[in-house]
């Protein structure tokens, strides 16, 4: 690879964070609706109202930026390596999960964390 | 709230749509190479790139198979539990080095490989964790 691994990592951090923040906004306005759905007619009128939050909006908005960022970032680097340092979003969703949602993260979870963060770590190394 | 076990049609969905994934990455990559020369610093450079990517067949392939990635996921997890459905499905972890193997002619170190597992072995946890720790605070 020509371009400098840790620029790269930068990159897939911010894309990885933006889709972070899209499934935030998707979950938070989905939790607002409620989650009565049993017939094709109820998932159209659940869409519908989906479609009328700004906030899916402005996680849509979030997740093309990821996107151009991804796309961006794999004109300059493997596949395996930006799809494997791409597995981080799991890291910031335990985060986001805990400090934003509030949810309960317990000891295995953040075990897997760690394991991912490590993973990540030796990709970075070997492809310096 | 435990749904079924996973019978032989969710298992082949599953691996169906870990390809899908995989493929739905390949083709990103294919959109990404012609634009691989371009260097982006300012706006313009941006539209440029953008005008690239957009108008390339292989992104409207890979949208394509996001969304029936995304159909396919969802039928999965109507029919099993999230925290059964992501173990069977992170084998994409090693599908996609293998077709950037095959297809791209990346290379793959054995250091590469020892951080591949770590990754696997933390998306497995992550996920049967996130199933145990929900039965717990219920």
């Amino acid at each position: 690879m020509k371009t400098n691994v840790l620029f790269i990592i930068s990159l897939i951090v911010l894309a990885a964070s933006f889709d972070t923040i899209n499934q935030l906004l998707l979950k938070n306005s989905i939790n607002s609706l409620g989650s009565n759905i049993n017939s094709i007619k109820k998932v159209i009128v659940f869409i519908g109202k989906l479609l009328l939050i700004p906030q899916v909006w402005i996680g849509f908005f979030f997740c093309c930026l990821s996107l151009g960022i991804w796309l961006f970032v794999l004109s300059k680097a493997d596949l395996n390596f930006a799809f494997c340092a791409d597995s981080m979003h799991y890291i910031f969703i335990a985060l986001a999960s805990r400090f934003i949602l509030k949810e309960k993260v317990g000891l295995w979870r953040w075990v897997g964390t760690a394991s991912i963060i490590v993973g990540i770590i030796l990709l970075t190394i070997s492809n310096r | 709230m435990s749904k079924k076990k996973v019978t032989l049609k969710i298992l082949l969905f599953l691996i169906a749509s870990d390809f899908l994934e995989t493929f739905s990455q390949f083709f990103f990559k294919k959109t990404a190479i012609p634009a691989s020369g371009l260097d982006v610093k300012n706006i313009p450079d941006a539209l440029i790139f953008l005008n690239t990517v957009f108008f390339s067949p292989y992104l409207w392939i890979a949208f394509l198979l996001v969304f029936l990635t995304f159909v396919l996921w969802s039928t999965i997890l109507s029919k099993i539990d999230l925290s059964v459905a992501v173990p069977i499905a992170s084998f994409s972890y090693i599908l996609v080095p293998l077709v950037s193997i095959i297809f791209l002619h990346e290379k793959v170190s054995a250091l590469d490989w020892t951080g591949i597992i770590f990754i696997l072995i933390g998306v497995i946890f992550v996920s049967i964790s996130a199933h145990k720790d929900g039965a717990a605070t219920q």
